[in-house]
């Protein structure tokens, strides 16, 4: 083992994989009041930052790639949304009417997709791919999708690179023709590079066969659970209960059923 | 010594009506490397493929006494391994350390078992340490040799490479010599199908020359078929041609590790 490797690098991927889950479900699952109740969660991931030794330039320019999408998807809410009008704007004959309603959800749905994705891009960091699958069979998620993601992993790249090799080919021969026929040639490339996979396919099937294989991808099973992944775990789950109770202590759901409840806490 | 494959009548037509095969018949005795040669498109590949049971062709196939058929087809496999000519194909899992021990894992081996014939197979074609990278990050060269690894796992007693050679550099391809000359020294069998002369005057102990009618017209060993000018040039494994020498024109045939006089 690596001594230059953190504490979140050393843990099963398993362990990641749950803890950061169950984070996600947390953050995305329960009602929230005021956005200042998010920044417990941002308190967790910081701390799960930290252990993870990973540099706050390369969590940054990995999350600014990712923001505008969110921005993109997250930018029509306020439009849809009916309440209060806060704002409207006249184009023409159409009236939009911004609902104060609606500004707010899209500040909730934002701030929680960027904690996400925050910690998305950590856990991307702190887990390699191939560790990530071999642990998603472990944990016995469905085989077909964990060998169809394996499979992905593998050639969507020698797929990419085909497709730029035909691109190319075409480029180094083509000296401007009429739009219609560009059309023809982007549709016969993408036939081409579909026959290309489905044979390529059938290869690869025949080299599994030859090497024994029966529909079964057997793995060495290298990762055991440590102490210290029950302890990280453990401690992650005790955090998120203390999140989640706190909040639906505020929200009040609880005190109608059972005053007592948090005060003997 | 007993030979270890029979092939007799082995016909072969593509679905698309293509012959693929045409009356093969020949034997390959134990430990001893066998060199297929022949023109692009001679069905030397083809052959492969019906040897290790994916295509189905009319004929009789026997590997150590096994015919080849369905019951036996398992066992065969477990004797005799292919390495596919695109490395890519060979490696469809996430890191190479995969790739190397899924065949072993797939024949029900303990894991103690797979990591030793794992590290051993990479360590032999000198890739030790490249258990964790991804396959598609290595070099074209690293990958032919880790192709070659995953089937060396398994521990087979006749190899299969088709073209093995192909598209590599003449450092590389000394390299891949060499662990050829390791696995001859092992005394396992090896069938090598190619178009490479040099690799064939490195390694083979026999030749086996399939012409255009897509069937062999010669088996004999190294210094007799590659002696045999007539033989060569009729089926496109040489070409004559015209170059000088200072003052000398002439034209003679062209083929690679053969020195001729002036």
């Amino acid at each position: 083992m690596k001594f230059t490797e953190s504490i979140l690098e050393r843990l099963d991927p398993r362990t990641k994989i749950i803890s950061f889950l169950l984070i996600i479900l947390c953050l995305i699952l329960f009602p929230v009041k005021s956005v200042k109740d998010y920044g417990l969660f941002f308190l967790l991931i910081l701390v799960i930052a930290l252990l993870s030794r990973v540099t706050p330039k390369q969590i940054l320019k990995k999350l600014i790639l990712l923001i505008p999408f969110i921005l993109f998807i997250t930018m029509l809410i306020p439009f849809f949304k009916e309440g209060h009008t806060y704002w409207s704007i006249k184009i023409g004959k159409l009236e939009l009417d911004i609902a104060y309603e609606g500004i707010q959800t899209f500040i909730k749905i934002f701030i929680k997709s960027s904690l996400s994705i925050l910690l998305i891009v950590i856990a991307s960091f702190t887990i390699t791919f191939s560790d990530f699958l071999k642990g998603l069979e472990m944990l016995h998620f469905p085989r077909l999708l964990v060998m169809l993601m394996s499979f992905m992993y593998r050639y969507i790249f020698v797929l990419l690179d085909e497709a730029k090799r035909l691109m190319r080919a075409r480029s180094i021969r083509y000296f401007g023709s009429r739009y219609i026929e560009q059309f023809k040639i982007i549709g016969y490339i993408i036939g081409i590079l579909f026959i290309r996979t489905f044979e390529r396919a059938e290869k690869i099937y025949s080299a599994m066969i030859t090497r024994g294989f029966n529909g079964e991808v057997p793995c060495i099973k290298c990762f055991k659970f440590s102490y210290f992944d029950i302890l990280f775990l453990s401690s992650i789950i005790i955090f998120l209960m203390f999140i989640v109770s706190g909040l639906f202590h505020k929200m009040g759901y609880l005190n109608i059923n059972n005053p007592n409840i948090w005060q003997a806490l | 010594m007993a030979s270890i494959i029979k092939v007799s009548n082995l016909n072969y037509c593509y679905p698309d009506g293509t012959i693929g095969l045409n009356d093969v018949s020949f034997e390959v005795k134990e430990g001893e490397t066998l060199v297929i040669i022949g023109a692009n498109g001679t069905g030397k590949s083809t052959l492969f493929l019906n040897l290790i049971g994916i295509l189905e062709g009319s004929g009789n196939i026997e590997v150590m006494g096994l015919a080849l058929n369905k019951n036996n087809l398992k066992n065969i496999r477990k004797i005799m391994g292919m390495v596919f000519q695109s490395p890519d194909e060979q490696l469809f899992c996430p890191t190479v350390m995969d790739d190397v021990t899924f065949g072993p894992l797939n024949l029900g081996w303990n894991n103690d078992l797979v990591t030793k014939a794992s590290e051993k197979a990479l360590e032999l074609v000198g890739l030790e340490g490249f258990g964790t990278r991804t396959s598609y990050h290595l070099s074209f060269g690293e990958k032919k040799r880790a192709a070659i690894a995953t089937v060396l796992s398994m521990e087979p007693r006749i190899l299969l490479l088709d073209e093995p050679t192909s598209g590599l550099d003449p450092r590389s391809t000394s390299m891949f010599i060499n662990i050829l000359y390791t696995l001859k020294s092992q005394g396992k069998t090896l069938l090598i199908v190619t178009h490479d002369l040099f690799l064939t005057q490195e390694v083979a102990d026999r030749v086996l020359v399939f012409s255009e009618e897509k069937k062999p017209v010669a088996i004999g060993n190294y210094n007799e078929i590659l002696n045999n000018y007539d033989l060569l040039l009729r089926n496109n494994l040489v070409h004559q041609h015209r170059h000088r020498h200072d003052e000398v024109i002439h034209e003679h045939e062209h083929r690679h590790g053969y020195i001729h006089k002036h």
